[in-house]
């Protein structure tokens, strides 16, 4: 459906950008992507086979600007890149999970500088993953197989942190996605404990998203969250290819399931120049398309609209949530 | 505590039945018990050989890509870190006895499905598996079976189940072939989202009602109204069929024979040994994990040492197993992939759907020189944790004569069983350097430097060359 009503909530489809790229016009295995001033889109490619790695800066009109970074150990180079933030002069904060360091560049991809190293030590990373700023511009980072979030200053220097491994309260299983919502309070995608863990900016528990009564809302290996002006939380359910939908204190409201019936702007003159791939796609059934695969990260914008990256279809579904809504007669 | 015969003999084992093994896990595995080994091989528990999600995560573009390397990439992976090597050695058993390529299927997504299956249905029954295999996508593009229509037959599919997949050249007539065919029409693909450009999706096999030929058949001497479940059946009944499967896994885990091309001219090497693996065919009902176990508990089976050239995927994966440095993600895999088809078994890509030639057809100038090369690369790396196991071993057992030292190396990096040739050229390297010693910082750091040339001299021997 285009449009899913829910607890007071209505969500409506949008639009969808993206396609498969190895570079240029379109993304390749996005793992994460942040949204900056005008319009900006920066969307973090994982690449494949250990090449095509990079950055794609694009805007919201689907104008492709720039391919930021690429395969490679040297200064602004990626091996395994995993998760994008902007601090507030949107400088761009890269954490790779294979050099275990976060690598640093302006808004033009100019290489700035990059800190981290292995190990488990405080400060030390073993698979960084998620990251993001808080409002003072120090960054929380997801030290993922020390099953720990660490917080740093923009340029490294270590603050503090919580975890350890573990399914109880304020442990972790290989997490992975990270946000914060407009209180300043940490949102944890706790990958492999199937939840999503909520804690103050000092790490205080303060409760988890996942099932809830009724036995729905359960999530399977939650890779991204982000949290709305209202303060409902959205999940990346990676492992069961939905965007589960949470109030604030937990309850389960509703799941996306993915509705680009309208192919990208990209998509589409892929399509009309290639004549064989519209008749291929006219003697099927193309709803499998629409469908959400790997949905991998999400984000809002100022205005709520919740945009999620899909890893498999390296597109990005985006839904507004709409204020004013008159639903439609069920009898009609 | 396992004797040394003991360990011999499970290096034997988990070479054929899998990649081979670390010196710890042969140990642990003696232990146990060869038969109880072999159960465990066959009936893997209830975790799967491999935390697939663990894989996405690290390795997205496993199900993101569509180059033939990040296939090839995610099955070597697999086979070098899968808890439950037997799955992966079927897989690659059947991927070699129901070749089916890149070349014409272009389509690595697919091909990819096609192992899947063949991991996940490799230890059940002939015929289900035959069943399967008509109905894999990639299958039956391959073999045409999707222009295979009632009232205009494209015998490819048909011929070949009967000719490579089953009963072999010269059990069967050219009308069989016509009228399996017939009884194989509409089944077929059904349609998909092409792949570009947002990504991978899945054929699936469809059964066409209208395109099937609902007529009566005559095949190898039965009549009715068959379809291709019914040709499998009556194709799996006959001991031609057992006969054939046999000599695949005789040629496969026992020893090598000759092409299979020459089958219908040359008899087997081992005919007692194909005769007990046609009984328990005939036996379990065409059930793989009974041929199996029959076939691992078998002494032709267990005096069959060193008698099969390891194919390249064999080679480079139980070369990085035994190095131990591509446990669990990391980035390198895909060069492990481009190596197989370097040395001549690009995966997913046969030459053609009769496959690979094997045994000593493995090895040419070019590719020895390639097996070799990568062989010695990475067991001379004393930094390899495999390599670091090695060294640890030979220390514990202190001071060594050149004898002892070439003894010690070749027992550690297999056991490899070397001829008196082999072992006098290595013997000389060895005395040219002396005892080995651990005494001092220097004399530990030349005699670990020393153990990496006497394995990569063990690498380049010809018996290294052989499972």
């Amino acid at each position: 459906m285009l449009t899913t009503v829910a607890a007071g909530r209505v969500y409506d489809f949008s639009h969808c950008m993206g396609m498969y790229s190895t570079s240029g016009i379109g993304f390749l295995v996005p793992q994460d992507f942040a949204l900056g001033s005008a319009d900006t889109l920066y969307v973090l490619n994982r690449g494949v086979d250990e090449i095509t790695m990079r950055i794609s800066k694009c805007t919201l009109n689907h104008e492709f600007i720039a391919d930021i970074g690429r395969a490679g150990t040297g200064d602004g180079q990626f091996v395994w890149p995993t998760s994008l933030d902007l601090d507030r002069e949107e400088n761009i904060y890269v954490s790779d999970e294979n050099l275990n360091r976060i690598t640093v560049m302006d808004k033009d991809g100019q290489f700035l500088t990059k800190w981290g190293a292995p190990g488990s030590a405080d400060g030390e990373l073993n698979r960084p993953s998620g990251i993001a700023f808080d409002s003072a511009d120090n960054l929380y980072v997801v030290d993922s197989l020390n099953n720990r979030v660490q917080q740093f200053t923009k340029d490294g220097q270590f603050l503090g942190g919580w975890g350890s491994a573990g399914s109880g309260p304020g442990q972790f299983n290989q997490p992975w996605g990270i946000c914060l919502d407009q209180q300043g309070n940490v949102y944890v995608a706790d990958w492999k404990n199937d939840r999503v863990q909520k804690f103050s900016a000092e790490g205080e528990f303060l409760g988890q998203f996942g099932e809830t009564p009724g036995g729905v809302g359960g999530l399977r290996r939650p890779t991204g969250v982000a949290v709305d002006s209202d303060g409902d939380v959205y999940v990346a359910d990676w492992g069961n290819h939905e965007v589960k939908i949470y109030e604030p204190d937990g309850k389960f409201i509703a799941s996306l399931v993915g509705d680009a019936e309208q192919p990208s702007p990209w998509v589409q003159d892929y399509i009309n120049a290639n004549p064989d791939v519209a008749k291929a796609r006219r003697r099927t059934n193309m709803e499998v398309e629409w469908r959400f695969r790997r949905p991998i990260a999400v984000n809002l914008d100022a205005q709520d609209r919740l945009f999620v990256a899909e890893a498999v279809r390296h597109r990005i579904q985006i839904y507004t949530k709409e204020r004013n809504y008159a639903e439609a007669a069920l009898n009609l | 505590m396992p004797s040394q015969e003991d360990i011999a003999l499970m290096a034997h084992l988990m070479r054929r039945a899998g990649f081979g093994a670390s010196r710890a896990e042969l140990e642990e595995r003696a232990a146990k018990g060869y038969e109880a080994t072999v159960e465990e091989l066959l009936n893997p528990g209830p975790e799967p050989g491999i935390d697939e999600d663990e894989l996405i995560r690290y390795f997205p573009q496993f199900e993101s890509s569509l180059a033939p390397v990040a296939a090839q990439t995610e099955w070597v992976y697999r086979m070098i870190n899968t808890r439950w090597p037997l799955q992966e050695k079927m897989a690659l058993f059947w991927h070699q006895l129901f070749a089916t390529g890149n070349s014409k299927v272009d389509n690595p997504p697919e091909l990819l499905q096609q192992i899947a299956m063949f991991r996940r249905e490799g230890l059940t029954t002939f015929p289900n598996l035959l069943v399967q295999l008509a109905q894999n996508p990639a299958m039956i593009y391959w073999l045409d079976n999707n222009g295979n229509h009632y009232g205009s037959i494209n015998e490819n599919w048909g011929r070949e189940l009967l000719e490579l997949f089953s009963m072999g050249v010269g059990h069967y007539s050219e009308d069989d072939i016509k009228e399996a065919s017939r009884a194989f029409t509409g089944w077929t693909i059904g349609t998909k989202p092409p792949r570009q450009p947002v990504g991978r999706f899945y054929w699936s096999f469809e059964f066409k009602p209208e395109d099937h030929d609902y007529g009566e058949k005559q095949f190898l001497g039965h009549s009715g109204n068959f379809d291709g479940g019914d040709i499998i059946d009556i194709v799996v009944k006959e001991e031609d069929t057992a006969r054939f499967l046999a000599r695949h896994l005789y040629n496969f885990f026992v020893a090598d024979e000759p092409q299979v091309p020459a089958w219908n001219i040359t008899p087997p090497n081992d005919l007692d040994a194909i005769d007990r693996l046609v009984q328990a065919y005939l036996d379990s009902g065409a059930d793989i994990r009974s041929i199996l176990r029959a076939l691992f508990n078998s002494d032709f089976f267990k005096q069959a040492r060193f008698a099969h050239v390891k194919s390249p995927a064999e080679l480079v994966v139980s070369t990085a197993r035994l190095a131990g440095n591509y446990n669990g993600p990391r980035t390198g895999f895909p060069l492990l992939a481009f190596e197989c088809g370097w040395q001549g078994q690009e995966l997913m890509n046969p030459p053609s759907v009769e496959s690979w030639h094997t045994g000593s057809e493995w090895i040419d100038g070019g590719a020895l020189v390639r097996r070799v090369n990568f062989a010695a690369k990475l067991l001379s790396d004393t930094s390899l944790p495999g390599i670091k196991a090695i060294v640890a071993g030979l220390k514990e057992q202190g001071t060594l004569s050149p004898n002892e030292f070439v003894n010690a190396c070749l027992d550690l990096a297999g056991p490899v069983e070397v001829d008196e040739g082999t072992h006098q050229e290595l013997l000389a390297q060895a005395q040219a350097g002396g005892d080995i010693t651990w005494d001092s910082e220097e004399a530990a750091a030349e005699s670990e430097r020393r153990t990496g040339v006497m394995l990569a001299m063990i690498a380049a021997t010809r018996e290294f060359q052989f499972a």
